[in-house]
């Protein structure tokens, strides 16, 4: 419902101050490469797996700058530890570590005289009733086929304060969007959901169209993890609209970027009609 | 003088006998002549309608006698006296006509049989000045525009026999206190002619001094005093800066909507907040420490369409001040400046229409005299009609959207008599943005306020007012089966009251109160559908502004004049409402709850105001000041050019009131004849308890506003250079202003120093009018301003596949310069009495210049294994034109 509103808001004054764009030349600030840690624990099988790279400069590609030779293991409230091993450079994997739901787990990296800690509380999972597509009323695609989004229709636990964070996959394609959602106006509810995306740079592999498989990921974080994702789409992402961009808020200590979640996922599949 | 009185019966018997008004007052004037015809007995009372200027006492007699028919006895030091007197009278008795006239002159008068004897009497004059107040009386009055009757604000009235004078307050009243005697009044104002009153004084005296409207501006203004509109010299006011709504007339503007706020940008000091933003930075403060008032109501929202156009037409408007320092001490309430808006009263002579038609939008403004000469009203209204457009447009949504403003400005005024006046004037404005009924943003200001002036005496002038004030908007938003509905509103009711007393010559004395009734509704949301939003409102806030100021105007010696006073403000909060204590982390640690009207917390700000001036010859002048101001309503945004859903936030037990010192000294300097004018004001500003967003806060919340805020402090410092020619075929002016802006914040930045985003180094501003013949006048503007100070990517990093900023140290990087010029032409059609009408053409951009709106940052379209920085530019040549026509 927040992105709704903030999505519609943003389109309608966009809308109002139609603008050219253009790519320029601008000289930025290089800086000390800094590390970054993305941490991911699920309840599923292979859902282990911790990234650790570096930032890059801005007129760098985009390939991940991933760091190896790095010691990362992940342990649990009962104080089993486990190690977790590298695969490619810069991500560390534990195949048959899942982790369980009303657990906190603690994450270390160490690299290069380096330490970064974090723990994380795997909430109970609620579960996603359903999925199913409603057209967008305000926008078309760009080639003026109708626009689809995604509703996840769930039932929201009255007892706790919930997070939700959904990942989208059109034929197997992940949405870069971030679709965050929490209870502050829905505690209790039957919620349907809209999983709104702006697809900014037209790219029609995105668009959901007919004969497309469309997966949901419904994940039940901590508030640390949902504030990262809440501050990294809203003062990181670039897009020039927040007056004061920022790093996001990490629940990661020892002065890395990015994030340790524990969390739970429900999945459901469609098939756009 | 002439009074007033019989209108009044006159108008009763009117109403009660349903004769026509006219009738009645000429039925009213015979009796009352009749009855003085009646009871005249001897010569003294013997009425005379006669007007003498200044001339020798021997002729000044034969003209009476010519006028009345009584003769004058008198010898021949009296026949040979070099004594001037002037004579105003309107079928007045002899008696009272010469008492008058020669009061401040060695003459005495009695009579003898049919005829009276002059005398003269050395000791008169003497003894008069040792028996009355020091010898000096009070010229009061009102000054007007001869052809409108609007009350002219900051006309300059000077004696001319002396380094002494006044200027005329925002309801054009007047109070000059002078020796006894015969003076001149030199008196000008900005667009009228100048005018020389003498006046004779014997007592106090009220005189309304009506001008001429100075239409013909090729016409050379042979004024040796200050011209008219020149900045004072000898007032220790500084940092203000003034605009008479003629001097807006030629500039050009974005589509042709002339502009008070684009227009004051362009002085130093006033920075545009950039395109796309209807706000405007002062002297390093933020868009929401300017208090705009328009008739004294404060304005919350002062842009239309997202800041294309200000709310204020300029049709409705007289006058504008703007203050950005060492504000008055009848303002409070915020840091960085005073911008004070007066509307016209209307016209009081005759019945008009004017208006214009331009590409995106049209107005219309009629005006009239309710009684002629006395009381008028106006009405204007704007409206936009871009959104016709998008009717032509292919897309479905497009053509069902919408765009618009409307504003209507309305006011009347009543005389109720010599010493009261009556004032009403509203204001309505609506901006409606609509996506085909799927999604819809309305808000709006609505100002009401009620005036009355009151003229106690000669030296004493009052005026108290009622205003209400408004501020709205609601979102609307339909999808699927969800609607959602979310209102925001901030409401005032405001008492005031302020005080003139022009004290004896030397001091004048402004005093007051003021108190405001704020109710703040943050936001409710209601929602249908199956969305599973419970509707729900947050609570209102409620406050009391109360303030009272006291301040004098000491005109030391003839050189040096200090202003010193003080406001006292008292911001009190009420409940009923929760109110919350809060830990460093934001997190709600305990709360109380407050009954109804129970005083959550009041905080008492004393704000001294002192500023100083010297005069160093009749040219130049050096002045210093500083002022306090408190803030107790802040503007929350995390948004680049701000937004009609930015937040209105009072104090509370956490948001302390925002507190700014102002130091400042200028030098102010008129030459080759008044024709330019130089000026170099600098200053110092001290700023607290400022506020700004933590770190990833969130903006959409049911949360207490505090657990999303930061607090620090600020400072800022500059120079401002302006120059100005104010007469001949070319005039304009060139401003320069260096400056500096910085904050710090707990929490933001390391807790260092950083650039407030408003931080310009150099800002350019040169503005040329030139009036090539009666048919054409051309003009052009060139801006140049430093880059806002915002914040870049140092580095990016991949987070789930997808590209994301490292951040360094905030604002510490630039938007490109900015820079523009502006063409405009105005070509008279048709002038007679009866109806004008002229086109305006304007070229905005006029090189087309891509000013950066915003840059954003982005992967490659084309190859998404690189990113891009990438400009967005709004406008580049906007040419318009526009049609006006007054009759």
């Amino acid at each position: 419902m927040k992105n709704t509103i903030k999505y519609i808001t943003i389109l309608l004054f966009a809308a109002s101050l139609s603008s050219c764009e253009k790519a320029i030349d601008l000289k930025l600030k290089d800086t000390t490469p800094q590390y970054v840690v993305e941490g991911v624990l699920t309840n599923q099988a292979g859902g282990c797996k911790v990234l650790l790279s570096k930032t890059k400069n801005f007129t760098d590609n985009n390939d991940f700058n991933g760091i190896g030779g790095a010691t990362v293991t992940i342990a649990d409230d009962n104080n089993n530890v486990y190690p977790l091993t590298a695969t490619i450079t810069g991500i560390y994997q534990n195949s048959t570590l899942t982790g369980n739901p009303g657990h906190t787990y603690q994450l270390n990296v160490s690299v290069d005289g380096k330490t970064f800690t974090s723990s994380c509380l795997m909430h109970p999972g609620v579960p996603l009733d359903s999925i199913y597509l409603v057209k967008d009323e305000l926008q078309n695609n760009k080639d003026g086929t109708p626009r689809k989004y995604v509703t996840v229709r769930y039932d929201d636990p009255i007892a706790t304060k919930n997070y939700y964070r959904f990942v989208q996959y059109v034929n197997g394609r992940k949405e870069e969007t971030i679709m965050l959602e929490d209870d502050e106006f829905t505690n209790g509810q039957e919620v349907n959901n809209n999983l709104r995306f702006d697809n900014s740079n037209d790219n029609p592999a995105r668009d959901i169209r007919p004969g497309n498989q469309v997966t949901i990921e419904m994940m039940s974080i901590d508030p640390t993890v949902y504030k990262y994702f809440y501050s990294l789409s809203n003062s990181a992402n670039g897009d020039g609209n927040n007056a004061a961009p920022a790093n996001p808020l990490t629940n990661i200590k020892g002065g890395a970027l990015g994030y340790f979640s524990a969390h739970t996922v429900e999945r459901k599949v469609l098939t756009a009609p | 003088m002439k009074t007033n009185r019989p209108a009044w019966p006159s108008m009763l018997i009117c109403e009660i006998t349903r004769t026509p008004f006219r009738t009645a007052l000429c039925l009213l004037l015979f009796l009352m002549m009749a009855l003085s015809k009646a009871q005249a007995q001897g010569p003294l009372d013997k009425p005379v309608t006669i007007t003498i200027n200044n001339e020798p006492i021997k002729q000044a007699l034969e003209k009476i006698t010519a006028a009345c028919g009584v003769r004058f006895t008198y010898n021949e030091t009296v026949a040979k006296s070099t004594v001037k007197i002037s004579v105003n009278a309107q079928n007045q008795p002899l008696g009272e006509v010469l008492r008058k006239s020669l009061a401040p002159h060695p003459f005495i008068f009695t009579v003898l049989d049919n005829e009276v004897l002059i005398k003269y009497d050395a000791g008169k004059v003497k003894k008069q000045a040792a028996a009355g107040t020091d010898g000096k009386y009070t010229v009061s009055g009102t000054v007007k525009s001869k052809q409108t009757g609007e009350t002219i604000i900051g006309a300059s009235i000077r004696v001319t026999d002396a380094n002494f004078g006044t200027s005329s307050n925002e309801y054009g009243f007047y109070s000059l206190t002078l020796p006894a005697g015969d003076h001149q009044l030199s008196v000008s104002a900005m667009g009228q002619k100048a005018a020389v009153v003498p006046v004779s004084l014997a007592g106090n005296l009220r005189l309304n001094i009506e001008l001429e409207d100075n239409a013909q501006q090729l016409q050379e203004v042979t004024v040796k005093a200050a011209p008219a509109g020149a900045r004072d010299l000898a007032s220790p006011q500084m940092g203000v800066e003034h605009l008479s709504i003629q001097e807006t007339k030629n500039i050009p503007v974005l589509l042709g909507e002339r502009d008070v706020i684009k227009t004051i940008q362009l002085l130093p000091g006033i920075k545009s907040a950039g395109e796309g933003s209807g706000g405007f930075f002062v002297r390093g403060g933020a868009t929401d420490q300017n208090l705009i008032l328009l008739d004294e109501a404060p304005v919350y929202n002062a842009s239309h369409l997202l800041g294309f156009f200000s709310t204020f037409n300029s049709d409705a408007i007289k006058n504008i001040n703007i203050y950005k320092g060492d504000m008055p001490a009848q303002y409070g309430g915020r840091l960085s400046s005073v911008l004070d808006i007066k509307m016209n009263d209307g016209n009081n002579q005759k019945f008009g229409v004017s208006g214009g038609i331009g590409l995106i939008a049209a107005r219309i403004n009629a005006e009239g005299p309710i009684q002629k000469g006395k009381s008028s009203f106006l009405i204007s209204a704007r409206r936009t009609y871009a959104d016709a457009f998008l009717a032509l447009s292919k897309d479905s949504i497009a053509k069902k959207s919408q765009l618009y403003f409307y504003d209507l400005n309305a006011k009347a005024n009543y005389v109720l008599g010599d010493k009261d006046r009556l004032f009403v004037s509203g204001y309505f404005g609506k901006d409606v943005l609509k996506a085909a009924d799927i999604a819809g943003i309305n808000w709006g200001n609505t100002t009401a306020t009620l005036r009355w002036n009151h003229i106690f005496n000669s030296q004493l002038f009052s005026n108290t007012s009622l205003i209400y004030s408004n501020y709205d908007y609601k979102l609307n938003i339909k999808q699927d089966v969800n609607e959602y509905n979310i209102y925001s509103q901030i409401r005032d009711f405001n008492f005031k009251e302020d005080m003139q007393w022009y004290a004896g010559g030397k001091n004048t004395i402004s005093f007051g109160v003021n108190s405001i009734y704020h109710t703040i509704k943050p936001g409710e949301i209601s929602a249908t559908g199956n969305s599973g939003v419970i509707s729900q409102s947050l609570q209102n806030r409620y406050a009391l502004e109360n303030a009272a100021y006291v301040t004098n105007t000491w005109k030391a010696t003839d050189r040096f004049t200090l202003t010193y006073g003080v406001r006292l403000s008292a911001f009190t909060i009420l409940g009923s409402g929760d109110y919350y204590d809060i830990d460093a982390d934001g997190n709600i640690v305990g709360s109380k709850h407050y009954t109804s009207g129970q005083e959550v917390k009041t905080y008492i700000n004393p704000e001294p105001r002192i500023a100083a001036a010297f005069q160093l010859n009749d040219v130049s002048s050096i002045k210093a000041s500083y002022a306090r101001n408190a803030q107790n309503l802040h503007l929350i945004s995390n948004s680049n050019s701000g937004s009609p859903t930015d937040k209105w936030v009072a104090s509370t037990n956490i948001i302390k009131p925002e507190i700014a010192d102002q130091f400042s000294v200028g030098y102010y300097k008129d030459f080759n004849e008044h024709n330019y004018e130089f000026t170099v004001e600098s200053y110092y500003k001290k700023l607290q308890n400022q506020i700004d967003y933590r770190n990833g806060a969130n903006v959409f919340t049911n949360q207490p506003i505090e657990t999303q805020l930061l607090f620090g402090k600020g400072r800022s410092y500059g120079a401002e250079f302006l120059l100005k020619k104010k007469t001949g075929r070319l005039s304009g002016w060139i401003s320069y202003t260096l400056s500096k802006s910085e904050r710090m914040i707990d929490g933001i930045n390391n807790n260092k120093w950083y650039n407030a985003r408003q931080d310009r180094t150099h800002d350019i501003a040169i503005v040329a009018m030139y009036k090539a013949s009666e048919k054409w006048t051309f003009s052009a503007n060139f801006v140049y301003y430093t880059g806002d100070a915002v914040t870049f990517p140092s580095g990016k990093y991949q987070v789930d596949g997808v590209t994301y900023y490292y951040y360094t140290n905030r604002n510490a990087d630039r938007m490109p310069a900015y820079h523009r010029l502006d063409l405009g032409a105005t070509r008279q059609l048709k002038k007679t009495a009866k109806f004008q009408s002229d086109l305006t053409f304007s070229l905005y951009n006029a090189y087309g210049n891509p000013n950066a709106y915003r840059i954003f940052f982005r992967d490659n379209k084309t190859d998404a294994s690189r990113t891009e920085a990438v400009r967005t530019t709004l406008f580049t040549f906007v040419p318009s034109v526009t049609y006006n026509f007054k009759f």
